[in-house]
């Protein structure tokens, strides 16, 4: 306790410390004004009362020195004083500083925001009532259900409560006369009492609300201007009026994870859900899931399915952390190795920053052993320039962990509540990890303490008499140490060119890339109307007329509805799978193909040719025989090299259709996919009663198209959700990934880069600087510049080729999980990538030569012999 | 006096003389020194330049509180008092040194 007090005190001192000397001077001046009164009194005259009690007090300097030192922290005083000389040195190199402060700024602030991200995205922690207790259900090795399953389910009472949930519903917002699609989220109306979701204002659902409304804090900023009087208000939604009872925090974070953020949740039947129950108070998961997996034999009584026993694969998964991702599937995948791929890079670089730092510093201290040789010898003690050497590095640490302090909010708070426009959005609220940021902080200030210390140990150990001369300044074991870590950056800066060359030849050939069809002069517009508001014949009249006005706008050449849009993750064509029989035979083929509803002139939209048959036609109508389309590899695959027009196939569960015609291969659902198989039916003869996309070709420019579409569709029906875009637009999506990839991938390697040609110059002028005298005497004995470059270049090359060559190495092996990002034309193992790479590097490290080198050949004889 | 110079103080005594002196209430430094002088019939000196840094240590330590005030000739003076804390030091310090004069004594006589 007297410890902290006695600090305190002290710091207060230090705070205070000028107006502390300024009444110490008074201090000392009053005690001797009184002693000299004192004199006076005595009959002592006033100037000797004055002069005898100066000479009684002493020095008071001495006093006031001794006085000050009661109060102060040496060590810190001491350090303070490193620090500012610490200051002024590294004011005198800008360049190194600058290229040590970035370094450790972007290895720590990136770092940071990328972990940060990646935590939020895969592991936070969903807003929810001890959520410890709360589980997500699946049976059968499947996690939706449907209604009459989980009101059987519920009924059985294994659990305190199970509510269900359908995420990424569409939902069509009718304000004013604009009608907007909305992601909602179709809830049971026990969700929230079962899941303990809070609420920021209103009240959460409650058992027996219908047409309620639980809006999110998103919702309620943007689209409602923060209407205070929120409560309470209606809201036109698929038509029926729903009433506002509640808004979510803004921190809301969603059971599911990953950033999804609805802008609603309705108390609405939700036709097939996911089911979240909580566990009853003194149940284990254990016990529940026994007692579940008898439920399991019932509903397999009840709800049978021969393919798949509901008693298999019957799990109760936690709601964050590992369990949450792995039930995420075949969704978490890609993201989570975005996120792998992302974090493996930067470390990569905060790798070779870190390397670049310590290089820096190693080279500057050799550079210095001089100066410390003098300093130690005017009786300098090595503790102090150790303590010098140390202060530096801690200045360095400590201006980049404000740098990158600095850079990590700036990034948060950039990516924080980012909307992705996914069907249902995804926003992270990042937030900056300051438990991590203090992490990052100590191993940053440990790091480059540690790197500081070497040099400076190595440095003032020579001794007085080794260190001045000349020729022993740079021990070997340095040097080695030094083209080590050049090497070594090179190396990464080697694998991560590689990548980012992939990236980018991926991204010109995806762009270059024939997907088999037309972007260039087609809109696309999805129209969706209020579930379960037409029959599938009404349905299709109303996609017949809107057809057909489109098709009389002016400038448009051919319009057909379709029931995905290809290339486009969110709205893609349907994967499906199983043995189909040619001929209705019994021979069976095993396929996967991807299938979209398509109108009569879908082709002509598109203009994907139809190479044998036919395309569709107004006979091709509900209740005709049903009509398909092949594409080539499909054909192929069923039919061989046979004619397939005319012919019937028998799908699965018993259907047969007539093959009317074979198309063009295109591109389907990414355009990384090989020559996938894909099977075309008449919209006509579809079962769309909600929504449909127009694709509507134009001779004109698809912008100045777009708003009349949205229009006309507008009108046809005013509850629906009308949204038109050129399909242009739509395309860049498919290329975002590459995108993303490429410029993430870029800007590190060109970074990478970057810092390895500043370690291998600096590593280079340096050296020559050191063997300054040795070319002197060279030059002297005859040495051409012809010969002084070959030893320039000699030894650029002895740093370069071993990088080049672990960099290869490396390379080979770590680019190799990258093809899951790119178009099959693009390889990994590509040889050409990896000369072209090794030539990049080998111009770099030819360019970070030529100054030292230049700076070789200056060297005359007559001077640096005389150097000494 | 002059040709008599005070015995040296035995070492730690310092700070047990000022909070003896401050006991009876806030003085500045130079009535501290005067009043151990008197006290001591001019047997005890201390020496103007190791005052201050005495008094500064035991303001460190958090013993003494000092302020600004008017001398009894009108000038401007720092007055130094006990805090509870010196005071809890005082009683400690007497005690020990009690003690050790005592044992002193007794050593001095048995020898």
């Amino acid at each position: 306790m007297a410890f902290w007090k006695e600090l305190a005190n002290r710091i207060g001192y230090l705070l205070g410390r000028s107006r502390f000397d300024r009444e110490l001077q008074e201090e000392v001046l009053f005690h001797i004004q009184a002693r000299a009164d004192e004199l006076e009194e005595a009959g002592v005259s006033a100037a000797d009362a004055l002069r005898q009690a100066r000479r009684e007090f002493g020095s008071t300097l001495r006093a006031r020195e001794e006085t000050r030192a009661a109060w102060q922290i040496r060590w810190l005083e001491d350090l303070a004083a490193d620090l500012a000389y610490a200051l002024r040195a590294l004011r005198r190199n800008p360049a190194l500083a600058l290229a040590a402060v970035g370094s450790l700024a972007l290895g720590i602030g990136a770092n940071a925001t990328v972990f940060s991200v990646a935590r939020e995205a895969l592991f936070s922690q969903p807003s929810c009532r001890d959520c410890q207790r709360l589980v997500q259900v699946s049976a059968g090795g499947n996690s939706w259900f449907s209604m009459p399953q989980y009101r059987f389910l519920e009924a059985a009472h294994v659990f305190d409560g199970l509510a269900g949930i359908n995420i990424g519903m569409v939902v069509n917002w009718r304000d004013g006369n604009r009608t907007y699609r909305l992601a909602g989220t179709h809830v049971t109306d026990n969700f929230f009492a079962v899941t303990g979701i809070p609420v920021a204002m209103g009240r959460p659902m409650q058992r027996g609300d219908t047409n309620a409304a639980v809006i999110t804090h998103g919702f309620w900023t943007r689209r409602l201007n923060s209407d205070a009087n929120v409560l309470g208000r209606q809201l036109a939604l698929d038509g029926q009026p729903y009433t506002v009872v509640g808004v979510l925090p803004r921190d809301h974070r969603m059971l599911a994870g990953f950033g999804f953020t609805p802008d609603l949740y309705l108390t609405k039947d939700p036709g097939e859900a996911m089911l979240y129950a909580r566990l009853p108070q003194g149940v284990t998961r254990a016990a529940a899931y026994a007692r579940l997996q008898t439920i399991c034999r019932e509903m397999d009584r009840v709800f049978p399915d021969a393919n798949r026993p509901w008693t298999r694969e019957v799990s109760l998964a936690s709601v964050g952390g590992m369990e949450r991702l792995q039930q995420g599937g075949q969704m978490a995948m890609p993201v989570t190795a975005f996120f792998a791929m992302l974090v493996i890079v930067t470390a990569i670089v905060v790798l070779i920053a870190c390397a670049n730092v310590s290089s820096l510093l190693l080279a500057r201290a050799f550079a210095r052993s001089r100066e410390f040789a003098i300093r130690m010898s005017l009786g300098g003690s090595r503790n102090r320039l150790i303590r010098q050497l140390l202060a530096e590095s801690l200045l360095l640490a400590l201006l980049g962990i404000g740098a990158g302090l600095a850079l990590d909010l700036w990034l948060s708070g950039l990516l924080s509540g980012l909307r992705i426009p996914t069907p249902l959005p995804i926003e992270l609220l990042i937030r900056p990890d300051f438990a991590l940021l203090a992490y990052a902080a100590a191993i940053t200030l440990l790091v480059t303490l540690a790197t500081g210390l070497a040099p400076a140990l190595k440095g003032t150990r020579a001794g007085i008499a080794g260190a001045l001369k000349q020729d022993a300044r740079l021990a070997p074991s340095g040097r080695t140490l030094r083209n080590s870590l050049v090497a070594g950056q090179l190396a990464v800066s080697m694998v991560l060119l590689c990548a980012a060359l992939l990236f980018w030849r991926n991204l010109s050939n995806a762009a270059s890339f024939n997907a088999g069809f037309d972007t260039a002069h087609t809109v696309v517009s999805t129209f969706q109307t209020v579930r379960g508001s037409y029959t599938p014949r009404d349905f299709a009249a109303l996609v017949d007329a809107a057809t057909e006005r489109l098709r009389a706008l002016p400038g448009v050449e051919a319009v057909s509805p379709a029931g995905a849009v290809p290339l486009n993750p969110f709205l893609a064509f349907s994967r499906n799978g199983g043995k189909l029989r040619p001929d209705a035979g019994s021979r069976t083929v095993r396929v996967q193909y991807d299938s979209n509803a398509v109108g009569i002139d879908y082709f002509r939209v598109m203009a994907i040719p139809i190479l044998r048959g036919r395309a569709f036609q107004e006979s091709d109508r509900l209740g005709a025989p049903d009509a398909v389309i092949l594409n080539e590899t499909l054909a192929r695959r069923l039919f061989g090299d046979a004619n397939p027009v005319g012919r019937v196939l028998r799908f699965p569960d018993n259907h047969d259709a007539r093959i009317v015609g074979v198309a063009r291969n295109s591109k389907y659902v990414t355009l990384g996919e090989g020559n996938s198989m894909a099977l075309y039916s008449p919209f006509a003869q579809g079962k769309s009663s909600a929504f449909a996309h127009f694709f509507v070709r134009t001779g004109g420019a698809p912008d100045a198209i777009a708003r009349k579409v949205d229009e006309t569709l507008g009108t046809l029906d005013s509850a629906a959700a009308v949204e038109t875009h050129p399909m242009r637009e739509i395309f860049a999506g498919a290329l975002l990934p590459s995108r993303v990839g490429a410029a993430i991938l870029g800007a590190m390697a060109l970074f990478a880069l970057l810092l390895a040609s500043v370690g291998l110059y600096g590593v280079l002028l340096y050296s020559i600087q050191q063997r300054m005298r040795e070319i002197g005497i060279r030059v002297a004995l005859g040495a051409t510049p012809g010969d002084v470059l070959t030893m320039v270049a000699g030894q650029s090359l002895r740093l370069l080729l071993p990088g080049l060559g672990i960099g290869l190495a490396l390379a080979v092996v770590a680019v190799r999980p990258l093809a899951m990002f790119l178009v099959p034309e693009v390889r990994p193992a590509d040889p050409i990538n990896f000369v072209a790479v090794a030539a990049v590097l080998a111009l770099v490290a030819g360019l970070a030569t030529v100054a030292p080198a230049a700076r070789a050949l200056r060297v005359d004889p007559s001077v640096s012999l005389r150097h000494e | 006096m002059e040709n008599n110079p005070a015995p040296e103080l035995l070492p730690g005594t310092l700070y047990l003389l000022i909070l003896g002196t401050l006991s009876r209430g806030p003085l500045h430094g130079y009535a501290i020194v005067k009043r151990i002088k008197e006290a001591s019939r001019e047997g005890l000196r201390i020496e103007d330049g190791s005052l201050y840094p005495a008094l500064n240590r035991m303001l460190v330590k958090g013993w003494l509180a000092s302020e600004w005030g008017v001398s009894e000739n009108h000038r401007k003076a720092r007055f130094y008092r006990l805090t509870r804390e010196g005071r809890k030091q005082l009683e400690r310090e007497t005690g020990e040194f009690d003690r050790l004069v005592r044992a002193i004594q007794l050593v001095m006589r048995t020898v």
